[in-house]
């Protein structure tokens, strides 16, 4: 068994077994240290691909800023078991049922295509920053100046809705 | 291409003119100016002449289809600054930066109109929506917008990630954003690409606020403070509809037959849901919410017709919900109470605004000689051109008919009942907002007498 191989079966038995972990584990700041190990496995999966520039990404956004800010929500809103809501019986079995079809669906789509998604690993140098950076600034470069708009009103927003109104009292907590 | 440049550079130059100036009456007529910008800079590239020529790798093109129905959206937006501009004012504490966020829709709305690609329309629809949240959050002392706001937040980005994970197993499917390439040849649906349609499809239903999607709707609209739920409920509501059947028809406009019966299902849900519920309703504001989920109901019909007739009446619909939406909400932002009973007397006190609104409701209703009656019409013959499912206009008619109790209503509230305490004889309509008033009434009845001055441009 070639070394990538191995990598490739060690990285998904991590993912799996974390992702796993984060569903089971009682403590959510647990949850989110294991969503970070998740994020870590398939990170790795993407240097198997050749694609470093998507893994680099991936951890940055995903296990660095993201998870960060899922710990700090989790520790404001102070969660145990307590606060949690109380979920009616059928709403679980509704939410099991649909969230299962959903999943038979999905398995039996992907199986289907079984052919058209296997890649070999190692190949292709679509995922290196070079070429990345060439699609993006040739082909996809309308899109990419557009959605500075989105950004910039994304600011925009963040900004009105911070901004201290004048008449308004400071909210206590 | 020409309204996208616009309606970003006037947004931003709205931004800075916050800083410019204090004086709020100032940034509206600016806001104004800005409209009717955007809406000849439009018109100049439907005549031929682009302030730019670049290349967009095939993923947005405009037809004279899309040119009308931004010329529709972008009349629709002066009549709604004209018509709501002091409300802005009052609502706002920094009118300069809503009116900017307002101008950022815009542009996201003219992406909507030509995307020929899943990567544009991801990016139209999120211009459009990201504003969106914070201007249904904008009256933040009110612990309704707040709930309004979060809602539609926490809804909007969830229905976002279904719309690109079905974008995701699209281009598994087919290995393109193009719309093209996901139609082509494509004569069954293969797993992947009923899997990704059904996914957009619950997300496109969920931003037209069709049922069962529609849950948000009315906490939405009934929570943002009047303008915005003006804005939301009229302009915007067009454009993800505009989105909707270009989306449907450019992808999976040869397996139409493939998901009509599933639209079949949606629309007469929608109708069912928002006529009955509406009915209930004791305040204005939120009977207009569920009246918009009742309009998309006939609107879906479009999309689930989807021939030519169903395309022009669309836009027709648009602009006959639209104007009338707007004057009815403009004369609401005025009203401190939104139930029933504080329209008494309306027409006693202000007969010419009364009139207006009577007219809009009548459109809305869907009564012979106003734009309302031919849209619904474009919708019904629509449908019935498209040969199958003949019980779904019977419904709707069914439906319109019931839409009538709710909006004479209101009707009978200003025309035949006294009011109590005078409360609607202290409101000040300024003569410019009349004048206004009486344009919307105008387009509206023009439109109903001579439909053929809108559809003959298309």
């Amino acid at each position: 068994m070639p070394l990538s191989e191995i990598l490739f079966w060690f990285l998904t038995a991590l993912a799996l077994f974390s992702a796993l972990m984060v569903v089971f584990s009682d403590n959510p700041i647990h949850s989110v240290l294991w969503l970070i190990m998740v994020f870590f496995a398939i990170s790795g999966h993407y240097i198997l691909m050749n694609a470093q520039f998507l893994a680099i990404v991936n951890l940055i956004v995903y296990a660095g800023a993201i998870m960060v800010l899922f710990l700090f929500v989790i520790m404001l809103m102070n969660m145990n078991t307590d606060a949690e809501p109380q979920k009616s019986q059928w709403m679980r079995i509704a939410a099991a049922v649909s969230g299962g079809a959903l999943l038979l669906i999905l398995v039996a789509a992907l199986k289907d295509n079984a052919g058209a998604v296997s890649r070999t690993s190692g190949e292709g140098s679509i995922g290196l920053i070079r070429n990345l950076g060439k699609v993006l600034f040739t082909d996809y470069v309308l899109p990419f100046e557009i959605s500075s708009v989105l950004f910039l009103s994304a600011m925009v927003g963040a900004v009105v809705l911070g901004k201290r109104e004048k008449n308004s009292k400071p909210v206590n907590h | 291409m020409n309204s996208i440049l616009v309606s970003v550079l006037w947004g931003i130059l709205l931004m800075y003119a916050g800083f410019l100036t204090k004086n709020k009456r100032s940034i509206s007529v600016l806001a104004v100016v800005g409209a009717v910008a955007v809406l000849s800079a439009n018109a100049l590239e439907y005549m031929g002449l682009s302030f730019f020529d670049i290349d967009t790798k095939g993923m947005l093109f405009y037809n004279p289809y899309s040119y009308i129905f931004l010329v529709v959206i972008h009349a629709s937006l002066l009549l709604y600054f004209l018509l709501s501009g002091t409300e802005v004012e009052e609502t706002a504490a920094t009118p300069s930066d809503h009116y900017a966020l307002i101008f950022f829709v815009a542009s996201g709305i003219s992406i909507i109109a030509g995307f020929k690609s899943l990567l544009m329309l991801f990016l139209g629809i999120e211009i459009i929506s990201i504003p969106l949240y914070v201007l249904a959050g904008s009256d933040k002392s009110n612990l309704k917008s707040n709930e309004a706001a979060l809602k539609y937040f926490l809804m909007g980005a969830f229905s976002t990630g279904l719309m690109l994970m079905g974008i995701a197993f699209l281009y598994g499917d087919s290995g393109t954003f193009y719309l093209e390439g996901i139609n082509m040849g494509a004569t069954e649906m293969s797993p992947l690409k009923a899997i990704g349609g059904v996914l957009i499809l619950a997300s496109m239903a969920f931003k037209v606020s069709a049922a069962p999607f529609h849950f948000w709707t009315p906490d939405v609209y009934d929570g943002s403070p009047t303008v915005f739920t003006s804005f939301m409920a009229t302009i915007v509501k067009s454009a993800a509809f505009f989105a909707f059947i270009k989306l449907f028809e450019g992808a999976f406009g040869k397996i139409q037959g493939q998901w009509q019966v599933l639209l079949a299902v949606i629309t007469a849900l929608t109708l069912i849901v928002g006529n009955i519920t509406a009915v209930f309703q004791q305040s204005v504001k939120r009977m207009l919410s569920y009246s918009s989920i009742a309009q998309a109901g006939f609107m879906v019909m479009g999309i689930f017709a989807m021939n030519l007739m169903a395309k022009q009446g669309l836009v027709l619909y648009f602009a006959a919900y639209s104007v009338a939406s707007i004057a009815i909400f403009a004369v609401l932002a005025k009203l401190k109470d939104h139930s029933v009973d504080a329209f008494n007397g309306f027409a006693k006190a202000h007969p010419l605004v009364a009139a207006v609104v009577l007219i809009c409701l009548l459109s809305l209703a869907g009564v012979p000689l106003t734009a309302g009656f031919f849209a619904k019409y474009y919708m019904l013959v629509a449908v019935l051109k498209n040969g199958t499912m003949y019980w779904l206009p019977v419904l709707a008619i069914v439906c319109a008919a019931v839409s009538v109790y709710y909006y004479f209503r209101v009707i009978q509230a200003m025309y035949f009942k006294e009011t109590e305490a005078g409360s609607v004889a202290e409101i000040q309509f300024s003569s410019s907002f009349k004048v206004i008033m009486v344009v919307c009434a105008l387009l509206i009845i023009g439109l109903g007498i001579h439909p053929d001055w809108l559809m003959d441009l298309l």
